[in-house]
């Protein structure tokens, strides 16, 4: 079933399809309108889901654990400020391994006061043990929310899924919905091991000391790593349901390239365009879609950049004192890459608060890339105009 | 250097569970070591049954009505209620005043509930009158609301019981002084039959001291006194004397209320402010006069009920405020209407309203054919010996009724007590338990000082189920005499759900229309309006304790209730603080 649909939508109807049981959430533009086709869902009964409304972010992710212990499948969403406010409670969410699924649009952070798009909501939450999917269409958004269930049920570990405040939260594509018989047959029920029993009642994020901190946590760590195998066969199922697949990291149009542009989110849609443009005129330009950001797909990055001659990054965030994001995860991860297959790597930083990246802009990045000897600074900045 | 290597994990065979779940069942930590207070089920008293004069536990058969339990409800109120089809009509129901749900949104609408279960139980055959256990008898003076409660609960308590009444029909000021647009007579009948019913007698047209003389009540090993008030206080106007179109208001209602259509020409001026006055001004709208209302003060020190005032209002009778008559106006040997002096308001008198004072040469006429004074009324005691003391025109009596002369009780308008229909109800009760106390003390039984506080709802009422020690139909958890206020409950669980309004007359003629004038609530009205009682200060397993003790250390009883562990109570308190009622008290007791 095809349905032109905006991007909120797209998650709300992933949600449907994945049969939540607890949806516990607090409104943020530019998220609402998930958490409204939602609760339109619960109140006209096709959700047959239990709907907790909160007065915080902090208690929609504590009520989504609380749910998530006694097994059910949760689910929330939120954006920006909202984000920043669960920050204490995403750390219990991975900490206490309960699969709760997010939906986070990103949104700029405050101040200045900003609804529009960019990372750093979701990038600021990077150490708190979630694992992070970002999208480019719509329909990656149905698709990825219903896998994102998969992944954190099958590693015990909360997912969040990424969308770019109204590029695609706001924006209407057409979207195949897959059937409610085919994802029951991808997703089934929650299978919870551990979870809540008043008949044999144990303390849940007990109080661990130093002789067994450490082992908890490396488990966590395996979970991450697990992870990333875990995807891919979630991607293998839903392919060979849907026939569609994303992978981790998406190399297009990368054969004899000696540039490769690396990009996430929407701003990749652009970049295919002018990849296909630059390719069309004999420019042997390639692309690289980050989809997975936690855990980081390091031996996909350095298989696939490992020999080019140079990679431009758009980081559509800033590590304030440091450069931008992905810039400085993939320049970390090419470190063991041999020296004479090190890539020059260019860190640009641009798009932040919803500026928009247009063609124009990529084409004068690529140009900059392959013109400059090296790059002046860690991070460069686009377009800043004093 | 160790020969393990350092960065792989070993199997050493200890069990470390993925997530930070405790080892063991948390049943052997036992949180309640923790606590420095502790909370305890109390339940209160809801400001309605502390506001009834006559002494009904409406939060409990709103209680019971919220659980279905409808016949059990109106069992209920009947046992502390002898006639809730008439003051689900007529009372001025001090109860809504102090319902804590008007801090939400708007009072329970308590009369019409009332109402219909009172008219449920009149639908119903009457119960076997009660046992006669006792061989006293007992005489009562008046079959008004008074008369008839005190001779109902002493037929209760197992008496034999005669009424003496005055006027050809039992009832008195329900029949003689309230009209039948508010209180059908086929309602009171029934009512009436039903109160008979439990074993009482009621001797019509008998006045004491007139008809019998006072000496034939020394059959009796008690009397309760409760004759009424009904003699229209003088009206003071310069000129009245012998002038038939100057009419006590009360003998005027006590004509039309016995079938009479008196005529009273086009114009009718009602003089006063209280209810007789408001029953006038309405009576003679209903035969076709266009009446005004004259009172010396404003709106605000009216003592009729608001609602009564607010009803004669909207039928179309005029009001004249600040006006007091002087005197009557001729013409030709004709009364033609009165003189009015206007008034302004003073300072506070005695009943703390503010005094009326003539504003010197202030003064107008008015028109009329009839004017009828409704400013009071006096008891006429004429037929009491010498040694039932009396003040002021008001039997002297003590909290139960007693008088200054054994074994003779008094109660209702005849006494210092508000003269309202539910006030002579709870006078009555009181009675009769002062009367059964009497004569069981007198009989030799050792049965102490009467329990009064613990058998009133907080307020200045009685419950006759709690002197009886009758089985309570709702199990309490440690009850105390405390009123719960709106402050000590926990609005937050609440949502506003807008009050039932009685059904009114539409779109008919009022003024040829003596029938009833409120239709009251629908059953299912009536039920979803009992829903709305907030239960304050009673638990009625709402369940929200449980729920939110973080320490699961409470659960549910057999019986209903809710119990509390308190091996795992920590004393934290959030089950008193999430208690919508405030039926969960955090109290140091016991540690």
């Amino acid at each position: 079933m095809k349905k032109v649909m905006i991007g909120n939508h797209a998650v709300s109807w992933g949600v449907l399809r994945s049969r939540v049981e607890v949806i516990s959430a607090y409104p943020i533009t530019p998220q609402t309108q998930i958490v409204e086709a939602l609760s339109d869902m619960v109140a006209d009964g096709s959700l047959p889901a239990r709907y907790i409304k909160v007065e915080s972010e902090h208690s929609a992710m504590a009520a989504c654990i609380g749910a998530s212990i006694v097994g059910t499948r949760t689910f929330t969403a939120t954006s920006s400020q909202g984000l920043a406010l669960m920050h204490e409670m995403l750390h219990w969410a991975a900490g206490g391994r309960h699969p709760v699924v997010m939906a986070n649009v990103n949104r700029a952070m405050a101040p200045g006061w900003n609804i529009w798009t960019d990372q750093n909501d979701s990038l600021s939450q990077r150490d708190t043990g979630w694992i992070q999917l970002y999208c480019e269409t719509n329909q990656e958004v149905f698709d990825t929310t219903i896998q994102a269930f998969k992944l954190a049920e099958k590693v015990d570990l909360p997912v969040m899924l990424l969308l770019d405040a109204f590029f695609l939260s706001h924006t209407s594509e057409p979207v195949d919905v897959t059937e409610q018989e085919d994802v029951d047959r991808f997703l089934p029920r929650r299978e919870a091991v551990y979870k809540m029993d008043t008949k044999d009642p144990h303390a849940f994020g007990a109080l661990v000391r130093p002789d067994a901190y450490t082992e908890i946590r490396w488990q966590q760590q395996e979970a991450m790593h697990e992870a990333r195998d875990v995807f891919r066969r979630v991607e293998d199922d839903w392919e060979a349901i849907t026939g569609r697949r994303y992978g981790a990291v998406e190399a297009y149009r990368t054969e004899d390239a000696d540039l490769l542009l690396v990009t996430s989110g929407t701003i990749t849609s652009t970049a295919r365009h002018v990849v296909d443009e630059r390719r069309a005129g004999g420019d042997k330009v390639g692309l690289i879609k980050v989809k997975m950001f936690r855990p980081f797909p390091t031996d996909e990055l350095r298989a696939l950049l490992g020999g080019v001659d140079r990679v431009a990054v758009l980081d559509r965030n800033i590590s304030p004192g440091h450069g931008g994001i992905f810039a400085e995860e993939i320049r970390s991860a090419l470190y063991d890459v041999p020296p004479e297959d090190r890539p020059i790597l260019f860190g640009y930083v641009l798009g932040l608060g919803g500026r928009d990246v247009t063609p124009t802009v990529i084409d004068d990045i690529i140009d900059n890339t392959r013109t400059k000897a090296r790059p002046e600074r860690e991070d460069l900045w686009v377009g800043v105009e004093l | 250097m160790s020969e393990r290597d350092l960065t792989r994990p070993h199997e050493t065979g200890r069990r470390i569970p993925p997530v930070a779940i405790s080892e063991t069942s948390t049943l052997v930590n036992q949180t309640g070591s923790w606590k420095y207070i502790m909370p305890r089920y109390q339940d209160g008293v809801a400001p309605c049954n502390a506001g009834c004069p006559v002494g009904i536990d409406i939060e409990g058969y709103m209680y019971l009505i919220g659980q279905g339990r409808l016949q059990d409800a109106a069992d209920l109120l009947i046992r502390e209620n002898p006639m809730p089809a008439v003051t689900g009509r007529v009372c001025h129901h001090p109860c809504e005043d102090s319902c804590n749900r008007a801090s939400l949104d708007e009072a329970v609408a308590i009369h019409s509930v009332e109402r219909r279960l009172g008219d449920m139980i009149l639908a119903a055959p009457p119960p076997p009158a009660p046992e006669r256990t006792r061989t006293e008898t007992v005489a009562v003076i008046g079959s008004g609301p008074a008369g008839l409660s005190c001779a109902c609960f002493l037929a209760r308590f197992g008496y034999g019981v005669t009424v003496f009444e005055a006027a050809p029909e039992a009832g008195g000021m329900l029949r003689l002084g309230i009209p039948e647009y508010r209180l059908p007579r086929a309602i009171l009948d029934r009512q009436i039959e039903r109160i008979e019913a439990e074993g009482i007698e009621i001797r019509i047209s008998t006045r004491i001291g007139t008809d019998v003389p006072w000496a034939v009540l020394d059959g009796f090993d008690a009397v309760f006194v409760a004759p009424g008030a009904h003699m229209g206080k003088d009206s003071r106007i310069e000129g009245a004397e012998g002038v038939p179109e100057i009419r006590p208001g009360l003998e005027f209602l006590k004509e039309v209320n016995a079938g009479g259509r008196p005529e009273l020409g086009d114009h009718v001026i009602v003089v006063g402010g209280g209810n007789t006055a408001m029953d006038c001004a309405r009576s003679a709208l209903r035969l076709g006069a266009d009446v005004t209302v004259l009172y010396r003060r404003t709106p605000r020190e009216m003592p009729a009920i608001p609602q009564e005032a607010r009803e004669t209002k909207e039928e179309g009778v005029k009001f004249e405020f600040l006006a007091a008559p002087t005197a009557v106006e001729m013409e030709d040997g004709e009364f033609v209407g009165i003189t009015c002096q206007r008034m302004e308001l003073g300072p506070p008198d005695d009943s703390g309203r503010r005094r009326p004072v003539p504003i010197e040469g202030d003064v107008f006429s008015m028109k009329a054919d009839t004017v009828l004074t409704a400013i009071g009324e006096d008891c006429d005691l004429s037929f009491l010996p010498d040694e039932v003391r009396t003040n002021w025109g008001l039997v002297e009596v003590e909290a139960l009724g007693e008088s200054t002369s054994a074994p003779v009780f008094a109660g209702g308008d005849a006494v210092d007590l508000p003269r309202s229909v539910a006030d002579a109800l709870g006078a009555g009760k009181r009675a009769a338990i002062g009367i059964d106390h009497y004569l069981r003390k007198e009989a030799g039984e050792d049965v102490g000082e009467v329990p009064l506080d613990d058998l009133r709802f907080a307020g200045g009422n009685v419950s006759a189920m709690r002197y009886a020690k009758d089985e309570d139909p709702i199990p309490r958890e440690a009850p105390v005499n405390d009123v719960v206020t709106w402050d000590q409950m926990n609005p937050h669980h609440y949502r506003s759900v807008p009050r039932h309004e009685d059904h009114f007359h539409a779109g008919i003629d009022l003024r040829s229309a003596f029938g009833e004038t409120n239709f009251g609530l629908s059953q299912k009205e009536a039920i979803e309006e009992a829903e709305r009682c907030l239960n304050c200060g009673v638990c009625n397993r709402c369940e929200l304790c449980l729920i939110f003790c973080p320490d699961m250390a409470i659960s549910r009883r057999e019986d209903g209730g809710f119990e509390i562990d308190m091996r795992y109570c920590k004393g934290c308190g959030l089950c008193a603080a999430e208690c919508p009622r405030g039926a969960i008290v955090m109290t140091r007791e016991g540690m």
